[in-house]
């Protein structure tokens, strides 16, 4: 089987991942995007590495994975943290770190 | 102790009088402050002495000793080490500094004892002393420079000394900037002269004196600037415009300015480059046709002015400028011999009229003195004395001194006896004005004051004034302090005034025409490079027909004085003159308006460049381009940045990827 259509699958997931926090507002799916981001990469890294036929590449996408899981904690206890103080759950609305 | 020992010593009792003085102002009582400043003057000048027997004792060619204590600073071929050299001239200037210094500060023990800045006073006076050792003991440039600077700042204390009083401390500001043009002037000149000589060390600069062509450019350039530093603290015209107005300060101050620590600065410091100056005569020439103008229009000034210290200033003015014409014509023996009888009669005249103006409560105007001869005899007498020794009456020192450098400038020849010729035409009106302040003050009706004083009280004003303005001020400020002292009734001025009188009458006699010959037999190993030395000594022709010139002209003066002012009681015939020669008469008490040109050339652009430059270059150029620039730029560009940071995280995002794309695409085109 050849290997294009992993990676246009892998690029699709990409696309619809940074589409999704281009335009979503919800930080709950903002977040799910990113996972979509992470995958889709992590798709990409497995393909390379069976096209080059070591393993590096797929040592490398379980760090990503672990580095998702960590980042869905920070991200979820923030959620979480913006809920529990009665916060508009909007990204758009939480922008007091403008300049 | 060896030569050097007592050479450092003169230095160090005035400085260890100031730092004690200064030190335990809190602590003791103010009365000792005045003991210990005369002491340490008094002990220098015992060094002086010592330094003198000292130096005597080596052989002629020897007298030339430069003593290092340590090198200051030896970098890139400038060698300023801290020395002093000791020679007859350096010798001979300490003593007389620190002789007369020693008097008036006895003087001052007494004028200034009520003066609530009494310690002040006199931690000043003694640095102003050891400033003016430290400029004639100097061994090379560089100390001489900061003993030159040191004598300035010092003179700016002591004119300000009343500091409450606008006048006086204007006239401070007024005197401390002319100094600081001289500085600048010296400071250039010695730049030209080390051009070429490649070292700082006095003795060493002499030497390679003769590396200069006849006339150099540089050193030419180099003598003018040294010129103008004299000519600023000899108060020599243009520059002598602080002298008048330093009269703001104690009268003792202006003794000490006039007879020993300042104004002769500028007539030791000709005297001591003589080997420049004789390599560069053109440079010479100048200073003796401006000392030679100097002494015409300060003569001219004191005949109309009603001032009474400020007759004497302009005096001083005058006589300094026959010194300066003396030494910058080659006339050493003369400039110094009349620097010396000038120190005591100067000095004497200055405490006679303190004395004079306690009588009269601060009051300086001679329109409202009359009639002191009887209330005060003493002071009267010295006041005489030394108005004939100005005057240069024989046999009184001024005479002999005078008339030294008018011989010498005959016997030089060419236009040299031109000015001698107007040197007599200024011995003339110095017998004049000098003779019309004793007559006007002493003779005529007794005043109010004289006459209170003549019944065993002494005047006081009914409330202090200050004397330029008239305006009313505070006691603690002004005259020296709630009482006067005048000399009859204090002992200590007595003695300042009687040893400055002995002074005044025979110190001349050290060189008198060809009879005696100490001064320049004292002097000789200083001049042994200078050719004109012994050819200069006065001819029997020029020393005779000067005598009797000077003699003619001294007594003619005082008795036109005495017509006009003693026996002519109305004045009629002063009122007639001042009225025919009107146009003459406001020249001169206008003082040639020098006040109002150097206002218009130099205070007035000056200050309007001033305005100029805060009104238009700090607010536009500084404020608005130097300052406003990159502020502006900083502020547009974070503008710029802060446009960015909306907090949309979308927005970020956004601009991630296309950063993100942009780069992998740039490296896919650029890898393909």
């Amino acid at each position: 089987m050849s290997m294009e259509w992993y990676l246009v699958l892998s690029a699709l997931v990409f696309s619809i991942g940074a589409g999704g926090i281009l335009v979503r507002r919800n930080p709950l799916v903002i977040l799910l995007c990113l996972e979509l981001m992470l995958n889709a990469g992590n798709l990409a890294l497995v393909t390379f590495a069976r096209a080059h036929g070591n393993q590096d590449g797929q040592i490398f996408a379980l760090i990503v994975m672990v580095v998702a899981a960590c980042e869905v904690a920070v991200g979820l206890g923030l959620i979480v943290a913006i809920y529990r103080r009665k916060l508009p759950v909007d990204v758009d609305e939480l922008r007091e770190l403008q300049g | 102790m060896s030569l050097e020992t007592w050479g450092w010593m003169i230095l160090a009792f005035p400085l260890g009088g100031t730092v004690l003085i200064a030190f335990t102002s809190q602590i003791l009582p103010s009365k000792v402050h005045g003991v210990i400043g005369t002491l340490a003057i008094a002990l220098a000048f015992v060094c002086a002495v010592g330094a003198l027997f000292q130096l005597q004792d080596l052989g002629e060619d020897e007298r030339q000793v430069t003593s290092v204590a340590w090198d200051y600073a030896n970098t890139v071929g400038v060698n300023a080490q801290l020395s002093i050299l000791l020679d007859p001239l350096a010798i001979f200037m300490a003593l007389v500094v620190s002789g007369i210094s020693t008097l008036i500060h006895l003087y001052s023990v007494s004028y200034m004892r009520s003066d609530v800045g009494y310690t002040r006073f006199f931690a000043y006076l003694n640095f102003f002393v050891f400033s003016m050792l430290l400029l004639v003991l100097a061994g090379n440039f560089f100390f001489l420079i900061v003993g030159w600077a040191f004598v300035g700042a010092a003179s700016y204390l002591l004119i300000s000394f009343w500091f409450r009083r606008t006048t006086a401390t204007k006239a401070g500001i007024k005197a401390f900037v002319i100094n600081v043009v001289g500085d600048v002037g010296l400071v250039l000149g010695t730049y030209f002269i080390f051009k070429t000589t490649g070292t700082l060390d006095l003795l060493g600069a002499f030497d390679a004196a003769s590396e200069f062509s006849h006339n150099d450019t540089d050193l030419v350039a180099g003598c003018i600037l040294l010129l103008v530093g004299a000519f600023a603290k000899s108060a020599q015209v243009p520059f002598h415009t602080w002298l008048p107005d330093a009269m703001e300060g104690p009268t003792p101050v202006s003794a000490l300015i006039h007879a020993a620590t300042m104004v002769t600065a500028g007539v030791y410091l000709i005297a001591r480059m003589h080997p420049f100056f004789e390599q560069a005569p053109t440079a010479a020439d100048v200073g003796s046709v401006i000392g030679c103008v100097t002494l015409l229009i300060a003569a001219t000034i004191a005949l109309v002015v009603t001032d009474l210290k400020r007759v004497i200033a302009y005096s001083t003015m005058s006589q300094i400028g026959y010194m300066i014409m003396g030494v910058a014509s080659f006339a050493y023996v003369g400039g110094l011999f009349h620097l010396m009888t000038h120190a005591f009669f100067k000095a004497l005249l200055f405490m006679a009229a303190g004395s004079v103006i306690s009588a009269m409560a601060s009051e300086q105007n001679l329109d409202k003195m009359g009639g002191f001869k009887r209330a005060m005899p003493f002071t009267f007498a010295c006041m005489a004395i030394g108005g004939l020794s100005l005057a240069g009456v024989p046999p009184f020192a001024g005479f002999f001194s005078k008339d030294e450098i008018l011989a010498q400038l005959i016997t030089r020849g060419g236009w040299f006896v031109v000015l001698a010729v107007l040197g007599y035409v200024g011995a003339f009106m110095t017998a004049i004005y000098t003779w019309r302040m004793i007559f006007r003050a002493f003779y005529g009706p007794p005043v109010e004051q004289a006459r209170e004083l003549e019944d065993g009280h002494l005047y006081h004003a009914p409330e202090p004034t200050n004397p330029a303005t008239g305006e009313v001020e505070d006691i603690d400020v002004g005259f020296p302090g709630p009482d006067h002292q005048i000399a009859e009734r204090e002992w200590t001025m007595k003695v300042a005034m009687g040893v400055l009188a002995l002074g005044a009458i025979f110190a001349g006699l050290l060189q008198v025409g060809h009879l005696t010959s100490v001064i320049h037999d004292f002097l000789e190993p200083t001049f042994h490079d200078s050719p004109y030395y012994d050819e200069l000594e006065p001819s029997d022709g020029a020393t005779w027909g000067g005598w009797v010139a000077g003699t003619v002209l001294s007594l003619g003066g005082i008795f036109l004085a005495w017509q006009l002012w003693v026996v002519d009681r109305e004045r009629t015939r002063v009122t007639a003159l001042r009225a025919r020669l009107a146009g003459v008469y406001t020249l001169f008490s206008h003082k040639w308006y020098f006040d109002e040109i150097i206002d218009a050339v130099i205070v007035r652009p000056f200050a309007m460049f001033g305005r100029f430059a805060r009104n238009v270059f700090e607010r536009v150029v500084i404020n608005g381009i130097l300052v406003g620039g990159p502020a502006g730029a900083v502020r547009a560009g974070s503008a710029a940045v802060r446009a960015i940071q909306s907090g949309f995280l979308r927005y970020y995002a956004a601009l991630l990827l296309v950063g993100v794309t942009g780069l992998g695409l740039y490296f896919l085109i650029s890898a393909s």
